[in-house]
């Protein structure tokens, strides 16, 4: 092995101007593979980090009997920032202290987390100091979600209305008073969506990614098959070659994944300033550890080296295959079964099926079009040849038959984006609801209507212009609204103003109802337009790349065509063709299936505008991407022509 | 032989590259119908000469003339018009498409030149059968033996009836019973078209097939102009009786002992 890197080494150092832009094209690839390989792993750990962190914010269950305390968590807001406010009572002295505490808040203590304090500081009392009792003291921020979490620990006694323990089990441990017998803490309901979509997100960018990696080392492998057969030809054993060609692709690569991980370490601090459920990110969070950065810097030159190692089957099989160019074994209709059989599982998925299972049909939806994809191209191009008249038509047609597989790769990356784009283009949320009106409601929830005069004296106490009544009433509750000036500040005088005036309740805003709503569609925006500019990204490099090895492989044909006047329009004319119509017919067929496979999820059967935006945004940019990332080839293939001698190599 | 009217000349030719001078005034013509081998060691200057000829390369100094009108003055988009239109090439090897059947290889200087598609693959075909491809048409270059495959080429730099047909080392990849077959065809269904032949090699068997050779050595020419040599044994022999539309035999039955040769040769 030791020999073979020696004779790697010599061979790539004597490869050439043209050799060495290769090399170069599949460093980058590689690069660019592990650093958002890096970055996907970072944003999976920092959730993840996120979620331990704020674990004990959200209660978890215990019965009477073996509580220590009593929690009641709730998310109340300020203007439209959400304020976790926590509400505890020891029940026994012995009651563990909470996180980030310097002992078991007494009742009528109020700690606040810096982000809260500064605000408190900032803000007139009546709109939010108001709500707590006198800050007793701070909160360390190794205890938040988030650096800027807003949080307000409450010590109240175990009889407080605001802790009283429904009977039976809590539906909801993030939101109703809860038994605890310590601060172990329960994932809340945000965390495992939220877990879901970045599972999700992961997927939908580490398939194009790992297509991506694959091409690049079949770039490294393609510009070796002449040499190899030859090396093959003249006597080295299927072991000297294989250990040479994947020897090449793993130094290659092993320079292109410290150049990722290099980015990473860069970038990633950067990372952390991307919103997420309201919240930017602790740095440490995007930092995926030692072991994790290791492992990838391992594990992405041994996946080219295996990737290298398949592509050079055929020379290892036979030494004449490569070298006299035969043509490939074509591709049977069965793949198009595949893709059938997908649909029709995609077709039985509805918003109620499992999360998991969703999974696994997305998957198989997005592998049988990987796998159709090369047959269609193929299909394509015989349809094309037939009826192609200019020779730049028969020459991208005769391209597709002789190597659909080729064709589709430069593709294969849009086309699976393209996949993904039709499928949350139905995903995304519509532009938000916003209420036209001028008022807005808070709403209280008292035992009976009598409280309607309480609150009504509070609001003229505090000189709150505002109407109250009884909104809905039953047998022992009665809901009460109280109705004041859509203005921020008035409602939250209102709400610092109402908070406890019924027994154990804090109101709550209309607008309130919708914001949690909002912060996660605002999250799924995000996400989904992180994932579709990476995907596009990778795609688009992809592209481009696939076109370069193409221009590289067929230099000495391009070279002596050139030399015998085929004018290079002709020639480049031809390769847009070649990326084109197979781009056409897949992208938009893709399309298509994710629409197919999103409508299931739609919020009403249609398309809300913003995802169509989305969709258009993702035609023209990711189709013009792919056209212009191979028009990019066009000074190359200049360049490989334009020597009077095109050499082999 | 020199006194036809030439087809193709050079005068004065001079090229450098940097420090190199790779011609050093070199005078060249070529009649029409005549064969003229280029010969000389690596790095004479010979693969130069035929670039400059065939406005691959413009020269530094001197002139060429095609019929009489100058034609190194010309931009790059003319000398691509005019190397499609009044040239044909013949190289070593891969100057075929490998994803194109062979008859389409053939058809496409016609197509470049706006040729329809359906009567520049029918004219090609024509040139099949003469040349011992009959029933190839339709193999791409990967499933074409060597010599198979410098006949399609040959076929190609003919179909848009060139004037001057260039060859750079055209059997050098061929074993030596292919290289002669292939170089038969080449200098004489070359001669039929009325075109002339200028081509390079080292090696004197192959230059002997051509009316005259030219030694180049140090970037000029050596040993006078016309060397000629006896013609040698294949263009003794009657031509074979060539002409696209009315098909005759031909080298036919050469093509499969060669093809099995090739085989063999290269199976080890």
């Amino acid at each position: 092995m030791v020999k073979s890197f020696a004779i790697s080494l010599r061979l790539l150092r004597g490869a050439g101007r043209h050799g060495l832009l290769g090399t170069l094209l599949t460093v980058v690839a590689v690069a660019v593979s592990t650093m958002l390989l890096l970055a996907a792993l970072a944003a999976n750990g920092a959730f993840a980090a996120r979620a331990e962190r704020a674990a004990w914010q959200t209660p978890s269950p215990t019965s009477p009997e073996s509580a220590t305390a009593v929690q009641s968590t709730s998310v109340e807001y300020f203007q439209d920032k959400p304020v976790t406010v926590i509400r505890l009572a020891a029940l026994d002295p012995a009651a563990p202290v909470p996180p980030g505490l310097p002992a078991f808040p007494k009742p009528g203590e109020f700690y606040a987390s810096p982000d809260l304090t500064g605000l408190l500081a900032s803000t007139p009392a009546d709109q939010l100091a108001d709500r707590f009792p006198a800050r007793t003291g701070g909160l360390d921020r190794s205890v938040l979600a988030a650096p800027g979490q807003l949080v307000a620990v409450l010590g109240l006694e175990a009889a407080d209305p605001f802790l009283t323990v429904p009977d039976g089990a809590p539906v909801d441990p993030g939101t109703v008073p809860t038994h605890i017998a310590d601060f172990g803490g329960a994932p809340s309901l945000d965390t495992v969506i939220y877990d879901l979509l970045l599972k999700m997100a992961t997927a939908m960018v580490v398939a194009p990614l790992l297509i991506f990696g694959a091409a690049a080392a079949r770039l490294t492998v393609a510009r070796r098959d002449t040499r190899l057969a030859a090396l093959r030809l003249i006597g080295a054993t299927p072991g000297q070659v294989v250990s040479m060609t994947v020897a090449e692709a793993v130094l290659t690569a092993v320079i292109g994944a410290v150049l990722g991980a290099l980015v990473y370490l860069a970038g990633f601090a950067g990372l952390a300033q991307i919103p997420m459920q309201g919240q930017t990110w602790f740095t440490s969070d995007l930092w995926v550890g030692l072991p994790w950065l290791l492992a990838v810097l391992a594990a992405v030159p041994v996946l080219t080296g295996v990737s290298a190692a398949i592509g050079l089957r055929r020379v290892v099989v036979s030494p004449l295959g490569v070298a006299q160019r035969q043509t490939p074994p074509g591709l049977r209709a069965i793949r198009l079964v595949a893709l059938a059989a997908a649909l029709i599982a995609a077709s039985f998925v509805t918003a109620g099926t499992g999360a998991m299972m969703v999974m696994i049909v997305l998957g198989a939806v997005f592998l049988a079009i990987n796998l159709v994809g090369p047959w269609v191209v193929g299909i394509i191009g015989r349809i094309s040849a037939a009826f192609a008249r200019g020779p730049a038509r028969l020459l991208a047609a005769r391209r597709l038959v002789d190597d659909p597989r080729a064709a589709w790769r430069t593709v294969a990356g849009v086309a699976l984006t393209g996949f993904v784009a039709g499928f949350v283009g139905l995903l995304s949320p519509a532009t938000l609801e916003t209420t036209d009106s001028d008022r807005t409601v808070l709403s209280l929830r008292a035992e009976d209507a009598s409280a309607v005069d309480d609150v009504t004296a509070v609001l003229a106490a505090k000189g709150i212009d505002g109407g109250v009544e009884v909104a809905e009433s039953g047998k022992d509750y009665a809901y009460i609204a109280v109705t004041v000036a859509d203005d921020p500040a008035t409602v939250d005088r209102a709400k610092a103003a109402l908070t406890g005036v019924v027994p154990g309740q804090a109101p709550i805003a209309d607008s309130d109802q919708a914001a949690e709503g909002r912060i996660l569609l605002g999250d799924v925006q995000v996400g989904v337009r992180i994932v579709l500019i990476v995907s596009f990204l990778v795609a688009i490099a992809s592209a481009g790349i696939a076109s370069a090895s193409s221009v590289l492989d067929r230099r000495r044909t391009y070279g002596l065509l050139r030399l015998a006047g085929t004018p290079l329009k002709v020639l480049n004319h031809a390769r847009a063709i070649e990326t084109r119509i197979p781009l056409l017919v897949m992208g938009g067929g893709a399309i298509l299936v994710g629409i197919f496979c999103g409508v299931p999820f739609a919020a009403a059967g249609a398309f809300s505008p913003s995802g169509l935006i989305t969709l258009a945004t993702c035609v023209v940019l990711g189709f013009g991407g792919v056209v212009a990332a191979s028009a990019l080839s066009r000074p190359l293939l200049d360049s490989v022509t334009s020597s009077p001698t095109p050499s082999p190599d | 032989m020199n006194s036809a009217p030439a087809v193709l000349a050079g005068s004065g030719l001079v090229k450098r590259f940097g420090t190199t001078t790779a011609l050093a005034g070199v005078d060249f013509q070529v009649a029409r119908a005549e064969s003229v081998a280029i010969m000389g060691p690596s790095g004479s200057g010979k693969s130069t000469l035929l670039h400059c000829l065939a406005g691959i390369l413009g020269p530094d100094e001197g002139r060429v003339t095609l019929d009489g009108k100058r034609i190194d003055d010309l931009g790059e988009a003319g000398r691509s018009v005019l190397r499609r239109t009044r040239f044909g090439f013949v190289f070593q090897f891969g100057q075929l498409l490998p994803e194109l059947p062979s008859v389409e290889n053939v058809a496409l200087p016609l197509m470049l030149d706006g040729v329809p598609r359906r009567i520049a693959v029918t004219r090609a075909a024509e040139w099949f059968a003469p040349l011992g491809l009959g029933g190839l048409e339709q193999r791409r270059p990967g499933e074409l033996s060597g010599g198979q495959a410098q006949r399609v080429a040959i076929a190609r730099a003919l179909i848009s009836e060139p004037a001057v047909v260039f060859a750079d080392e055209p059997t050098g990849s061929l074993d030596q019973t292919t290289g002669a077959d292939t170089l038969r065809l080449l200098t004489e269904s070359t001669r039929k078209q009325g075109a002339c032949l200028v081509m390079v090699t080292h090696d004197p068997t192959v230059a002997a097939a051509c009316d005259r050779v030219v030694e180049v050595r140090d970037g000029l020419i050596r040993g006078g102009a016309s060397a000629a040599p006896p013609r040698s044994a294949p263009t003794a022999r009657p031509a074979i009786a060539f002409s696209p539309g009315n098909v005759p035999t031909g080298p036919a039955p050469a093509a499969p002992g060669v093809r099995h040769d090739e085989h063999g040769a290269r199976q080890w």
